[in-house]
Formats: C-alpha cells, structure tokens, sequence
C-alpha cells in the first residue's frame, strides 16, 4: 500500500534580493510504500530538503499534489514526524518529556504514554536516561532521541532531513546501523534526505536522484541489498559497491550535463549551468 | 585523585592565615588555597566587595576629601545602628519596598502579556513598534512633573514611573525572546501534532524564557533606580527620600547608607529571586551558560 505519493510536484520561489521567480523544483513525482526505506539523493542545492519540507507542511506547493495515507497533505501534521539535523529538541523538557511530546498532544493518558516513551527509548538505546535533559547527551544520543520522539508518535511517515549530517564519521556509522536494525524490527515508512550516497544505499530499499535545479527524478535506483545489513558485510558486498557507483554516476553525469550546457551557446539551461559551474 | 587533592585543600586553612601562605611553603599550597575560597558561595559573593570596601575604608582614612562630604565604613555602620534603632531606616525601607512592589507587580502584570501580544501577531507589532520605540525614549523621569499634576505626591504617581520604567524594556525583551526561539523547535511540535495554542505554550514561552528572564531582570533593576529618583522628587518617605533630605541637612553619611542599602538590597533581591529562578529554569536546560560553570 502507498503511504506517500507525490505527483507532479513544483515550486516556484520570488527571490526577495532580485524579485525574480525561480523554479526550485521542476517536476517530482514518485511514491513510498508502507514499511518502505526510501532515499532522496542529489546533487547539492537541488532541493532535496523543499520536497521534505513541503511533505511535512511546513512550506506550501506551487502545482501537484501531496497525499499521505489517502489525505492531500496541507499544514505540518502529526502523521508526517520529521527527524531534523539540528535535533530541534526541547531544552526545557527531559529525554522522557521529549518523547512523550507527540502522545501528550494527543491526550494519551500518562501512565500510557510513559510506558511507551520507554518503550522507545529503549528501543533507540536510551534506556535510564529518562530524567535526563537533553543539553546532557551528546550528539548522537540527542538525535536518537529525536528518532524516538517520532517513532512513538506512530506517523504514517517518518520525514528525515540529513538526521545524521552534524554527527562525527564514527558515531555517524553505528547511528545508521542502529537506524537500520530499527527499521528492520518495526518496519515504519521512511523519507530519508541525504547528501551521503554510501548512507542512502546502506539504508534504503529505494534512492530516488534528483536533478540539479529546476529538479526532477532522474531516476530511481532499486537496492536489493539483504536485510539484516551491517556496514562491514555491505562494504564488502560487490552489489553495494555497484549500486553506489550507479548512483555516483547519476549525480556525476548531471554535473557533467551542466557544464556542457554551459558551452553549448544555444543552451536552455544556460543561466543555471553558470551557476552550478560557479559554485 | 579526587581525594588527595581535597584533603591538603580541606586542611590548609586551619593550619595558617589563608591570604600569607603563599610565601614560604610555595605557590601551590595557596592556590588551593584560593580554590578552596573561591567554592564557598559566601566568598563568591562577598570577596569582590572586600577591595572595594578597603579602598573606601582607605581614601576616608587619607582624608582625601573632607569629612564633611566624604564618610567612612565605620560612621555608616553606626548611622545604620543609629537609624535601625529609632525605626526610621525599617519605616522607609518598608515604604520604598511597597512602592517597588506595587510598581514591578503592575510592569510585569502589563508588560509581559503585551510583550507577548505584540511579539505574536504581526499587524500588532507593525502598528506597536514606532511607538514602543517613542515611548522607550522619553526617559521615566521626564514623566515625573506631569504625573505628579496627575497623581500629586502620591503612591500612584510613584508606582506610574516604575510600571512605566518597567514595561518599554520588558516588551522589548519578549518579542527578541520569541524571535529567539529556533524555527525548528516550532515546525517540530507543529509536526508531533501541536495546534497554535499548545505552540504557544509548550514551546514559544519556555523558548522565551531566557531572553525574558533578562528582561524582568533589567526591568527590575531600571524599576530599582526609577523609584530612588521618585522618592527624591516625589518624596515624602522612603530610601531615595532620606537620601535627599540629608544631603538637605548636610547630614552626609545617611546618604552614603542610603547608596549601601539600595546596593545591598538589589544584590540580595539577585541573589535570593532571580538567580535561583534562572538556574532552577534556563541554566538548568541548558539554555544559556552559568556565569559560574567555565569562566
């Protein structure tokens, strides 16, 4: 069953310095099943991060159209959790009040919804840091925190805006494992961006890549890599390696594809081969 | 470690006058010393005043300045006994505190809920802020000769000039607080099923919270100030009041009392209200750094 489906989506953007319009977003369109990992991948500056935004609702659509579990999306909503990089967790409440956040604005009864925080924090490897507040973790252990915060809210979809890109190299690997084995022990529906191509083919059943601006799908790349995965086995599976050249390529060619529009005089794309070319 | 590095820390004071040790047996014995004295809360909060004191103590003591205009620490301490003894210090103490209090309960009851009405809708504030700004300016004191048409040598006109010192400063603080607070922490309780109401409360007035905190602080202190110099116009009792008809009479040490006790007063007011209040909330989350945590 499709738990997302976004359909010809575009958007459109007055730059408030020139007052010109820009296409941030051509044409986007694809789809993510229920229980899905899908990423979306692309080259920087494509915006990856306004199709999240728009599913989550905190930005409106120009053209297409937005559904999340049947319903067209508009406003941010409680079935669309987003897991952001900056972790956005309330300082003033603690690791347990953060996670019950989602179940209190629900009126789930306390004694219900503590028991399921904890049962989530557990879950994330949080256990007996309940009391604590978030200033008090590190990195790492805040955005597990925000991992759980919306899983125990159940969305129909969990929204994920480079979660890991702020983290260290080292604690970044065992947090996408970590991720990974949650995936595969619950099975919610994820909305990954990233900018890491080893990250999304470990972590994905699906990599949908993105074009440079104006974006559109280039195409989307099947990861049939099994389940349960673990960096040290994939890193040595051949077929990993493959996929993420294959993904590599796309994001290259798409470069590429720029720069020869920049020297072809008749070129459409001109005015935004120049500026690829001039970042 | 931890245990033998407090131990000689722990001894070292019974042992020998803690500010001569640094002579002979070396360095280190008096920079434990040091840190010991530096984790008492009483000599953090009372050694600062220690040279400040001396050096007072020390110009009266030079006579620098005549007696008549300059008074040492010692005929402040017996004026205070003096006064504390025919109640008058109590009797204006008690008079300037209601004022204070009357004054800061009103500029809080009135300027945090506008603070927040004009920080939260964007039409109130594009019509507010010009004259926020306007008013902001015409200093409290400027305000005194007409409210004192107004008002006459009352409580009113007192608490006025304060509600009104309070205020423009305290809006002023409330919508930089709500500014302050990160866009994602809104976007993420909109999208854990927060509606506008519950934003508001669970995460734009705790997000606040630092910035207003220091708001009611500077508030509190310009409110401080703001009732001295009332008492001085307005006065017929009162610190600021005592201050002025001594300078009146020539009496020059009641005014050197007036300016410790209004010194003190505010400090112990910091110490005991304020200070627990942001440890207990912004400090505590993390919010801003404690003044005591890494220097």
């Amino acid at each position: 069953m499709t738990a997302l489906e976004i359909t010809g989506l575009q958007k459109n953007y007055v730059d408030s310095y020139s007052g010109e319009e820009v296409t941030a977003i051509g044409d986007v369109s694809f789809s993510v099943n229920e229980g899905e990992f899908v990423s979306v991948l692309g080259p920087s500056g494509c915006g990856k991060t306004t199709v999240l935004n728009i599913v989550a609702g905190f930005v409106n659509l120009t053209e297409g159209e937005v559904v999340v579990d049947g319903q067209a999306v508009s406003g941010p909503g409680p079935d669309r959790g987003v897991v952001f990089q900056s972790h956005a967790l309330f300082p003033w409440k603690t690791v347990l009040g953060n996670v019950v956040f989602g179940l209190r604005m629900k009126g789930v009864p306390r004694a219900e919804r503590d028991a399921k925080g904890k049962e989530f924090l557990e879950l994330v490897g949080l256990g007996g840091f309940e009391h604590k507040y978030p200033h008090e973790l590190s990195g790492g252990m805040q955005q597990r925190l925000g991992v759980a915060r919306v899983l125990a809210n159940e969305p129909a979809v969990m929204l994920m805006d480079e979660p890991f890109a702020s983290i260290d190299a080292q604690t970044r690997r065992k947090l996408q494992e970590d991720l990974t084995r949650i995936f595969e022990k619950r099975h919610p529906t994820v909305f990954f961006v990233t900018h890491d191509v080893d990250e999304a083919v470990f972590l994905s059943d699906r990599i949908v890549v993105l074009s440079k601006r104006p974006s559109r799908v280039r195409e989307i790349v099947t990861v049939d890599l099994p389940r349960p995965r673990e960096w040290r086995t994939a890193l040595e599976m051949p077929e990993f390696r493959e996929i993420a050249n294959r993904v590599n390529e796309l994001l290259v060619d798409d470069e590429g594809a720029a720069a020869g529009a920049d020297k072809d005089p008749g070129g459409a794309t001109d005015a935004d081969g120049t500026a690829v070319a001039g970042v | 470690m931890a245990s033998d590095t407090a131990k000689p820390v722990r001894r070292a004071p019974a042992g020998r006058t803690p500010r001569k040790s640094g002579a002979s047996p070396g360095v280190v014995r008096a920079r434990k010393v040091w840190l010991w004295l530096t984790r008492r809360a009483a000599f953090r909060n009372l050694g600062p005043f220690v040279p400040v004191v001396a050096l007072w103590w020390l110009v009266a003591e030079m006579g620098v300045f005549d007696e008549a205009f300059f008074v040492g620490p010692p005929r402040v301490v017996e004026e205070f006994g003096d006064l504390m003894e025919k109640g008058i210090l109590p009797g204006y103490l008690t008079d300037s505190l209601t004022r204070l209090a009357y004054g800061v309960g009103f500029g809080l009851a009135i300027g945090l809920p506008m603070g927040f009405v004009v920080a939260m809708f964007a039409k109130v504030r594009r019509f507010c802020w010009p004259i926020l700004l306007f008013f902001q300016a015409v200093a409290d004191i400027a305000w005194l000769p007409i409210v004192i048409v107004w008002f006459g040598f009352s409580l009113t006109a007192v608490t006025f000039v304060i509600v009104y010192t309070i205020v423009f400063p305290l809006m002023l603080s409330v919508v930089a607080g709500v500014e302050q607070v990160p866009r994602e922490l809104l976007r993420a309780a909109r999208s854990l099923g927060a509606g506008r109401t519950r934003v508001f409360f669970e995460v734009i007035l705790p997000g606040a919270l630092p910035s207003v905190a220091g708001g009611v602080r500077t508030g509190l202190g310009y409110g401080w100030r703001a009732l001295v110099a009332a008492e001085i116009i307005v006065g017929t009792s009162g610190v600021g009041f005592m201050m002025f008809d001594a300078r009146r009479v020539g009496d020059i040490s009641q005014v050197f009392l007036g300016m410790a006790v209004l010194g003190i007063l505010w400090y112990a007011l910091d110490a005991m209200v304020l200070a627990p209040f942001e440890r207990a909330t912004v400090e505590r989350w993390g919010m801003v750094r404690s003044l005591e945590a890494d220097g």
